[in-house]
């Protein structure tokens, strides 16, 4: 798959870009204008490819309107006044499945499940634009979700978050890998990565340099370094150390256990 | 402490926003030498971006609301002066920097050069600052662009820059690397510890906590618009209120996850000390 934004600069230089996501949680990584955000624009059909093709859930994205994808997959955008225009955090929140048309009954277990998993319940009849910028991340997240998508893209969720709310995020990428949702987690942080994401495609300059297990995703330097990430806080201990590789607190502490 | 070698201090600072059931700071009470680098965290709602605000004097000058107390502002009582006055020392980088871009500016260098032009700073010298902070923050080969066609990273930087064109004595920064990938924010951060050690007062929010205690050699731990510790890193974040209502960087985390005994590391070369005598 090859794109170039107007203008001309080429995002996935030859011979293209060729990617195969797999269900589940699946974090996206590399430096600044490394074609993270151009990636999942396209996979939602705000951008086409200028060559070769993008597939979803079998549906072929050029193929559909943007419109018909968003019943397959839900996207919150890195920044979320980008995405909110409603006057109140319900009304935000239902927009997406009101307007695909879901049964009353689908729209309103959806959109109090939205609610719950992002910390949202009571603040219903809140304004969006009276919500500090974490807390309307949630929102952004939360209307990603209230159509209960199949593909989940969240585009930086852990901007601006704090430890508390990052555990919240974790629990519900979680939870949505235990319902059967794939997911895929934009992110330079790269803690969260290790805990969250058990796969990791690692993206330089427009091409994979790395996809498969999160475990292994920083073992390579040149890699590391190319891509401007740094390992885990966790994994920078356990090399200090002398241990085997750790991506998340729970290996750090199997590791030192024995 | 001498009040001639204060930065900022609040003295019984509360304030709330126009409108607002509750206020968003309640009787703050802090001083901020000149030259420090004060690390400012706490979960969402705490006060730490209002506090910023009330720095700057934006609160209560541009957004209303009540203000009790007293906010002094490189010795200058913040009622005294308006905000474009005091722009001309202090720089606020936006929690958001999509919201700091003036939008009257076509290019990036001429959007960097807009602080010290508005100032009346001549023409040649707002070339020469341009220049120069364009280059610190490593945007230099994007003079031409339109800053709304800029990443998010890239708008960041840019943001950084134009307060850096003014000069300022003492910086406010909102999570100034929210937006860059882990090469990135070393790098800004790397301008920010050349900024420190020529003598700016940086007060910087930041919720990676592991980041706050390598940097800062202060940390003010705030919960709920009131400040719950105030110290070097490792008094603060072994204190179990913060751990509690704020969190813990993941070296102390894993150290009392690990049965080590307190007080536990914040840092990794700390960790990878305590960690590493247990092993030998």
């Amino acid at each position: 798959m090859r794109f170039a934004y107007p203008g001309g600069v080429e995002v996935y230089p030859e011979p293209g870009l060729t990617l195969t996501l797999g269900s589940g949680v699946t974090a996206l990584v590399g430096e600044n204008g490394a074609g993270k955000t151009t990636l999942t624009k396209l996979l939602i059909g705000l951008l086409r490819p200028s060559a070769g093709s993008v597939t979803v859930a079998g549906l072929e994205v050029a193929k559909i309107t943007v419109a018909a994808m968003a019943r397959t997959v839900g996207y919150s955008f890195q920044n979320p006044d980008d995405q909110l225009f409603e006057r109140t955090v319900q009304a935000e929140v239902s927009f997406g499945p009101r307007v695909l048309r879901r049964s009353a009954e689908g729209i309103e277990r959806g959109v109090a499940w939205a609610l719950r998993a992002c910390g949202l319940e009571g603040k219903e009849d809140v304004h969006p634009h009276d919500l500090g910028l974490s807390e309307r991340k949630w929102v952004a997240i939360a209307s990603a979700l209230a159509g209960e998508p199949a593909v989940v893209v969240l585009d930086e969720p852990t901007l601006g978050q704090d430890y508390p709310s990052r555990e919240r995020l974790r629990s519900l990428v979680r939870e949505l890998d235990d319902r059967g949702r794939s997911v895929l987690v934009v992110t330079h942080d790269m803690d969260f990565v290790g805990e969250a994401c058990p796969t990791a495609v690692v993206l330089s300059h427009g091409r994979v340099r790395y996809s498969g297990p999160t475990s292994k995703a920083f073992a390579d330097h040149s890699v590391i370094q190319e891509a401007g990430l740094e390992p885990p806080h966790v994994d920078s201990l356990a090399r200090m150390l002398g241990l085997s590789e750790c991506v998340s607190e729970a290996d750090f502490l199997s590791a030192w256990r024995r | 402490m001498a009040l001639s070698s204060t930065s900022l201090v609040f003295e019984n600072v509360s304030y709330a926003y126009e409108e607002a059931a509750r206020e968003a700071v309640s009787d703050i009470s802090l001083s901020i030498a000149v030259g420090e680098w004060v690390g400012v965290t706490g979960p969402t709602n705490a006060g730490k971006s209002t506090l910023c605000l009330l720095a700057m004097g934006l609160a209560p000058h541009f957004f209303g609301g009540r203000l009790k107390g007293r906010v002094v502002v490189l010795e200058k009582d913040s009622r005294e002066l308006s905000v474009i006055q005091r722009s001309a020392e202090v720089g606020l980088l936006f929690q958001n920097p999509f919201t700091q871009i003036s939008g009257a500016r076509e290019r990036v260098d001429d959007e960097v050069g807009f602080g010290p032009e508005c100032h009346g700073v001549s023409r040649l010298e707002v070339a020469a600052r341009v220049e120069e902070a364009m280059a610190l923050v490593g945007i230099s080969q994007l003079a031409a662009r339109h800053p709304m066609d800029l990443s998010g990273g890239q708008l960041q930087r840019l943001a950084l820059a134009g307060l850096l064109a003014m000069r300022p004595k003492l910086l406010l920064l909102d999570e100034p690397t929210s937006q860059l990938d882990p090469a990135g924010t070393a790098a800004i951060f790397d301008v920010l510890a050349g900024l420190h050690a020529s003598g700016i007062t940086i007060v910087m929010v930041e919720h990676r906590l592991e980041t706050l205690c390598e940097l800062c050699p202060r940390v003010v731990a705030m919960v709920a618009g009131r400040i719950i510790a105030d110290g070097p890193p490792d008094d603060v974040f072994n204190r179990e209120a913060v751990q509690l209502r704020v969190g813990s960087p993941v070296f102390t985390r894993l150290a009392r996850e690990a049965g080590l005994s307190p007080p536990w590391p914040v840092r990794l070369r700390d960790a990878t000390a305590v960690f590493g005598r247990r092993l030998a």
